[in-house]
């Protein structure tokens, strides 16, 4: 009777142990699986893999409007990612434009209404991945980024008028994990405008910060 | 003795749950077996990053997730990595065959049914961005529907078009094409300028152009197109336009 206890003993535990830490032993070094699934793989159903080649995402930061103090800025994006090196980016971007020097100088003058500081903007640029790497976190544990140089063109609706506005920048994208990512990146937008007499090239700088989720 | 029996009952139930909230291994994901003698992992999706792990031939891989011609895979052993589509296009499936993934190349380009593209150019002397979405009705004829914005120093012109495009030879690498359409134009002065009122009217314009092809689903378009404006004056007035720019297909 000792025996049997014995022998109960001795073969249902290891087996209860197994079943209950089986993620941790089989996480160890050996090749072969604990229990061999007999489930048959079957024919790969392209459907059932999740592709992810579009970003969605919003951004904010500070940008400077030339004559017209820096403000903050927000904005959202959509990409596209054509291949592992190109992408489409579409932004849109609002901000308001401050006071010229000359208004804060000479007191009560306006050089624009208030409604025609309203600084939106929206362009359409091609992205080229040019530096894939990884930062280091801890000793285990990477992220995988990206340095980016991107430029195209769109408009620029600021002082009563649509401007064609070139745009060109720089990005750094970490990817905190396969689907959901950080930027942190640099535009300079170029337009023409003739608001402070002479028709001169504005040149407005922008900084900023964003996060993305692949879909 | 006992509670080991009891212990074993309970735990038992609660893995399986474990499983089911955590999303285990029970989704159904599809699996792959490696044919070739070996295939490399990366440790993200491009060329760019370090291959970090080799799978041998035999080995099932889980596919989890595409970018671009990259594919997330894990092992038996939960470790994860990127192995590029021309790899797993190499790998059997579940019943000994070889996968097959979309994997666009240029045969692929002459049999697309929908083609969107962005492009660039200049209007009479101003900046213009169009973007345009495409449907090929045969393997020669295609109806496209155009946006487009000029941004001159004098105003801001905004277009919308309808079109047919004509390749002769669409098996080319190089596809060039004619084109024909009609289309309304919007357009507005400058705030700076004493101009006249907003107007707008009909146009049609004519154009030919060329598709390039150059990897993966995109192609370069570049185009040249003469519009006809229909004013309510005297005279109609014409514009030219060129431009280039990217495009997609699917």
């Amino acid at each position: 009777m000792e025996n049997r206890i014995k022998h109960i003993l001795l073969s249902v535990l290891p087996l209860a142990g197994l079943l209950a830490f089986s993620p941790t032993v089989s996480a160890q070094d050996d090749d072969r699986p604990l229990i061999e699934p007999d489930v048959r793989p079957q024919k790969v159903d392209e459907a059932l893999i999740d592709t992810e080649n579009f970003e969605i995402g919003a951004f904010a930061g500070i940008i400077n409007i030339e004559d017209f103090e820096s403000s903050f800025l927000w904005g959202g994006k959509l990409t596209y990612h054509l291949s592992e090196t190109f992408f489409f980016e579409a932004n849109v971007g609002f901000a308001e434009g401050g006071d010229t020097s000359f208004e804060k100088l000479a007191g009560d003058v306006r050089v624009l209404p208030d409604d025609e500081r309203e600084y939106r903007y929206y362009n359409i640029n091609v992205g080229m991945n040019v530096l894939p790497g990884e930062a280091f976190l801890t000793e285990n544990y990477a992220f995988n980024t990206n340095f980016y140089l991107i430029g195209g063109a769109g408009a620029t609706d600021f002082a009563g008028d649509n401007r064609f506005t070139i745009n060109v920048g720089a990005g750094y994208q970490v990817l905190l994990t396969d689907s959901l990512s950080i930027h942190l990146g640099v535009r300079e937008h170029f337009y023409r405008i003739d608001v402070l007499g002479e028709e001169k090239t504005s040149l407005n700088t922008e900084v900023s910060a964003g996060l993305s989720v692949f879909f | 003795m006992r509670l080991a029996l009891i212990l074993l009952l309970l735990t038992a139930p609660l893995s399986a749950a474990a499983d089911w909230l955590w999303g285990g291994a029970d989704e159904p994901m599809p699996q792959v077996q490696v044919a070739e003698p070996f295939v490399e992992w990366r440790t993200g999706p491009a060329v760019g990053y370090p291959v970090f792990h080799t799978s041998e031939k035999g080995e099932w891989l889980t596919l989890r997730m595409r970018k671009t011609s990259w594919l997330k895979v894990t092992d038996r052993k939960g470790r994860e990595g990127w192995v590029h589509i021309d790899d797993v296009q190499l790998t059997l499936d579940g019943e000994g065959e070889q996968v097959s993934l979309t994997n666009p190349r240029f045969d692929d380009f002459s049999s697309r049914s929908w083609e969107a593209g962005l492009m660039m150019g200049e209007f009479e002397g101003a900046a213009v961005t169009a973007i345009y979405g495409g449907y090929l009705l045969t393997r020669n004829l295609s109806a496209e529907l155009w946006g487009s914005q000029v941004l001159g120093s004098a105003s801001e012109i905004r277009m919308v078009n309808a079109n047919i495009v004509h390749q002769p030879f669409p098996h080319w690498r190089i596809s060039p094409f004619f084109t024909l359409g009609v289309g309304h134009i919007f357009i507005e002065p400058k705030a700076t300028l004493a101009a006249p009122d907003d107007r707008d009217n009909s146009i049609g314009h004519a154009g030919l152009g060329v598709r390039a092809y150059i990897t993966d689903n995109y192609f370069i378009r570049a185009e040249v197109k003469d519009y006809k404006i229909f004013t309510n004056r005297a005279t109609n007035e014409e514009a030219t336009e060129w431009k280039i720019g990217l495009s997609i297909f699917f």
